[in-house]
């Protein structure tokens, strides 16, 4: 093989990386308090793949998410979004908040929609604050609702809405700011084994469809399959499980 | 665009609205305290303002006849008559009793002054029936609110006088309602003693009683004459001492309610300090019941500037409608206080400018904690 071939090739690779986790360690407390939670994890995630982080209660999935989701600051270690290193022992990104509503979408066990606006103006609140025009918005938001099957709830308040709708909704305002990664705290649940499943096909399907990265927390094996890895944390590192043979489609 | 704060609260429009309305009744509060105060102010000028005299003549070294007691010899009105730039001088008398009908018991200032004079004691304006006094005896013109109608009888002293008059607005400096009657009446009731007295005086050797007194003479001046010359003159002249119209106003402005009317601006003020801190309780409360949302928002990535400009919009909203609420409440019962209650646009103007700074202030706490929530609250595990 060329050198320009390795070269491409690289790049490519490169530039098909979204999320790189390096030697990341996260510690609480001080003195005889401190407490490490992360302790060198490392693992890599390529753009459109659906992963699923597993470990016990407390062993850390949500400071790990968290801390990818640039909210929680690590101890050491560095972080890679979408080829931009935002944190290298130090935070690297100037305004988190900004890189949140641009690159990431954030799904949680409850669908913690904002109960006074109505579905569309959940949906609609990221792209507004990113400053694109109403004409680009709206008929996003409305294809984006239609996609997830909520369409017709438009002018609906979330209170107005079943678990499950409500859910549909969070994914659609995960999605609405066109993120290249999604970062799901157990989307699952709040809701039974057959919306549970209904709900990673969707975030499976919007992973390959929309070439969305997207690392779910769960404590539900069943739905493992519908991965493509599983990251689980052990001895507060964390393992990677490629599973291209079990996959179900 | 999506407004957070509008949208907020049409959702909870019941409760923005009721907090509203509670704040504003708290606001309606102040905004009567205030016109207490401008009423008692009103009040004190009133009567001064209303009797058409240039010059008042008392006892000499007092501040009478509203600060302190005076009496003079009624005949002092024609020396004072005869001064140069003097009009006319006529003699007047005031006194404080207590009446009671069937509406129940009340204060009352009695003004005694001649019905046949010169010089108009009662602002015409204010008759809303009836007539000022025309004859020297047995007469009287009262205030609306004692009650009383015309033709009515009402017993002072030994004899009865007749309704001829009633008067509205018209109360004494303290805010009494005032009644008139003649000089010549005013001064038995005032300065005749009782039989039994005049007999116990007699044994200590004092002589008779002398009704030919008055608390002061009111004297109008000609045209072109500058007061204060004048009173200096009349000074000079007679050994009395001689207030100006606008003398006499700052001396009950000064002198006799000055205490009262602090009294009242000190609680006013303590019920606006109170009114803020309340607000900022409510927007912080609010806040507070707003938290999983702000820091879901935070997390999601909206900017700090969003939700500050939310939290500031209700604030600045439940200040205006607690504005509105609290004038319309204080016009709907300004009218019961049983003393004057001078409401001012420029009044509720000042207190509107107070309250939205205030609330700008009271938003601070909510601010505060907006900037204080951390986004990972959003989330458990």
């Amino acid at each position: 093989m060329s050198d320009e071939f390795l070269m491409k090739n690289g790049e490519k690779q490169m530039n098909n990386i979204a999320i790189k986790v390096e030697n990341l360690v996260k510690k609480f407390g001080k003195g005889e308090n401190e407490v490490t939670v992360i302790n060198g994890a490392d693992f890599t995630l390529k753009k459109g793949e659906f992963a699923a982080l597993v470990a016990p209660s407390g062993a850390g999935k949500t400071t790990l998410l968290m801390m990818i989701g640039c909210v929680l600051e690590p101890t050491s270690g560095r972080i890679e979004i979408g080829g931009e290193v935002v944190y290298d022992n130090k935070w690297t990104v100037k305004d988190d908040r900004a890189l949140r509503r641009k690159k990431l979408g954030f799904i949680f066990q409850a669908h913690y929609l904002i109960p006074f606006l109505n579905v569309e103006e959940n949906v609609s609140l990221l792209p507004y604050e990113n400053g694109e025009p109403e004409k680009v918005v709206k008929p996003r938001v409305k294809g984006l609702l239609d996609y997830l099957g909520v369409g017709d709830k438009l002018k609906n308040m979330p209170s107005e809405l079943s678990g499950g709708q409500n859910q549909r909704v969070a994914i659609a305002r995960a999605l609405a700011n066109n993120p290249s990664i999604i970062l799901a705290d157990e989307p699952t649940a709040a809701l039974d084994t057959k919306r549970s499943v209904d709900v990673v096909k969707l975030l499976r399907k919007i992973a390959k469809e929309k070439e969305v990265t997207i690392i779910m927390v769960t404590h539900d094996d069943r739905l493992l399959p519908y991965c493509d890895k599983v990251l689980t944390i052990v001895d507060k590192k964390v393992e990677v499980k490629e599973q291209l043979e079990g996959v179900i489609i | 665009m999506i407004n957070l704060a509008f949208k907020d609260i049409k959702h909870s429009f019941t409760k923005f609205i009721i907090t509203a309305i509670s704040v504003g009744i708290l606001l309606g509060i102040v905004i009567i305290m205030i016109g207490v105060y401008r009423g008692m102010i009103f009040d004190a000028k009133e009567l001064v303002k209303d009797i058409k005299a240039d010059l008042w003549v008392v006892q000499q070294d007092t501040l009478g006849p509203f600060a302190q007691t005076s009496k003079v010899h009624e005949d002092l009105k024609d020396r004072i008559s005869y001064q140069d730039g003097v009009k006319y001088a006529e003699g007047i008398t005031f006194q404080n009793i207590q009446m009671q009908n069937s509406y129940g018991a009340f204060k009352v200032m009695l003004v005694g002054y001649d019905p046949l004079g010169k010089i108009k004691v009662i602002n015409p304006n204010k008759i809303i029936a009836g007539r000022a006094l025309k004859n020297e005896h047995y007469e009287i013109v009262v205030s609306q609110k004692t009650h009383y109608k015309l033709g009515e009888k009402i017993k002072l002293g030994r004899d009865y006088y007749t309704v001829v008059g009633i008067t509205k607005n018209t109360v004494s400096n303290g805010g009494d309602y005032l009644m008139f009657v003649s000089l010549k009446d005013a001064q038995i009731l005032q300065f005749t003693y009782t039989n039994e007295r005049i007999r116990s005086d007699e044994a200590r050797g004092i002589k008779g009683d002398n009704p030919h007194l008055v608390n002061a003479v009111i004297a109008k001046l000609k045209d072109g004459y500058n007061p204060k010359i004048v009173a200096k003159n009349i000074e000079d002249a007679t050994h009395k001492t001689v207030f100006t119209k606008g003398e006499q106003i700052k001396l009950l402005l000064q002198r006799v309610i000055k205490k009262s009317s602090k009294q009242i601006g000190m609680f006013t003020a303590i019920l606006i300090i109170v009114s803020i801190v309340i607000i900022a309780l409510i927007i912080y409360t609010m806040t507070l019941e707003k938290i999983k949302e702000i820091s879901i928002l935070k997390l999601i990535g909206i900017s700090n500037l969003k939700i500050i400009k939310m939290i500031m919009q209700e604030t600045l909203i439940l200040g205006i409608l607690a504005f509105i609420s609290g004038n319309i409440f204080a016009r709907l019962i300004a009218g019961k206080f049983p003393k004057r209650v001078v409401l001012e646009l420029g009044d509720a103007w000042a207190l509107f400018a107070v309250i939205i700074v205030a609330s700008i202030f009271a938003s601070v706490f909510g601010v505060y904690k907006v900037l204080k929530t951390d986004p990972s609250e959003a989330i458990g595990g």
